[in-house]
């Protein structure tokens, strides 16, 4: 398994709306809201890097409203 | 009163100089040494170092002030800071610094008490300056809500009325009247509303575009234009 957080800086206010898009995709456990230069903050586990990248670039990045999206790895 | 202010830059400093020049105790935290140094010679207490760490805003006085203003570029600092400063039972005012973020944190941030937006207030000051003139635009109230002063033109529906036949939408509400030249008081019902008369309304943007017909008697494509243009989002 790959455990892997999605960093997620939006363009709009309305934050409820993404959080609930991202937690409703397949593979990510939980999302919440945060404060900082970050807006939201994902938390996946999936069978395989290559469905991190899945869902960090193609299904988070696909939601209007998200502006970018940094990932991290975890390694433990 | 007394404030802690995190932050000396643009910001910081214009809002800690003008509470100074009201009577009111500040002290900034700022860690840039030039900074610091500008706000020194400006005769501020400066304590140097981080706003988010809890022994320097301890440092400053968090303990006994009455609110903190948590005014850096940095949002992380500046949320952190109230946080702190919430927990001491301090006021907390944040700055933000991308305006869609202002509802998240006015929604979210339970440790803030407002939250501020100050590219907001400079885009009505030059809103203002560009529409010229008749209308000025004091503050945005709510998404839909605006306070505006007009003043009324020889060519407005309502010159020669009194305040009392001033017949407004129902989403709009006089707040204050000033006779030309004169100071803005709470309107009194007999006086009359002639060229250069100024009022301040409060209004829906929906039907802000018909008070400044009235007011100011513009014609109906020009108010709506300028209605459009009533945000400062």
């Amino acid at each position: 398994m790959v455990t892997a957080f999605v960093m997620i800086k939006a363009n709009t206010g309305e934050a409820d709306r993404l959080r609930d898009s991202i937690e409703s995709i397949e593979g990510v456990e939980s999302a919440h809201i945060v404060a900082g230069d970050v807006d939201i903050i994902a938390k996946a586990r999936v069978e395989t890097p290559a469905a991190v990248k899945e869902i960090a670039a193609t299904n988070i990045q696909g939601i209007s409203g998200v502006e970018s999206t940094q990932t991290y790895i975890a390694m433990d | 009163m007394r404030f802690v202010i995190i932050g000396a830059g643009r910001v910081g400093l214009r809002t800690a100089r003008v509470l100074r020049e009201e009577g009111h105790e500040v002290t900034l935290i700022e860690p840039d040494e030039t900074m610091v140094r500008r706000a020194r010679e400006q005769g501020f207490t400066v304590v140097v170092g981080d706003g988010s760490q809890e022994q320097i805003l301890e440092d400053a006085g968090v303990g006994d002030a009455d609110a903190l203003g948590a005014l850096t570029g940095d949002l992380n600092v500046n949320f952190t800071a109230c946080m702190i400063a919430n927990h001491y039972g301090c006021r907390t005012i944040m700055r933000i610094d991308e305006a869609y973020r202002e509802g998240i944190y006015r929604k979210y941030a339970a440790e803030v008490d407002e939250v501020i937006y100050p590219e907001r207030l400079g885009a009505i000051g030059a809103k203002n300056a560009l529409l010229g003139g008749t209308i000025r635009a004091i503050a945005d109230i709510a998404q839909n809500l605006q306070i505006v002063e007009l003043t009324i033109t020889h060519d407005a529906p309502v010159n020669g009325y009194t305040i009392s036949e001033l017949q407004l939408p129902a989403d709009a509400t006089v707040l204050a009247f000033g006779k030309r030249d004169e100071e803005l008081a709470i309107p009194d019902e007999d006086l009359s509303l002639e060229d250069g008369d100024r009022l301040v309304v409060l209004a829906d943007f929906d039907v802000l575009s018909d008070v400044r017909q009235l007011l100011v008697g513009e014609t109906p494509g020009r108010a709506a234009a300028n209605a459009g243009a009533g945000g400062v989002n």
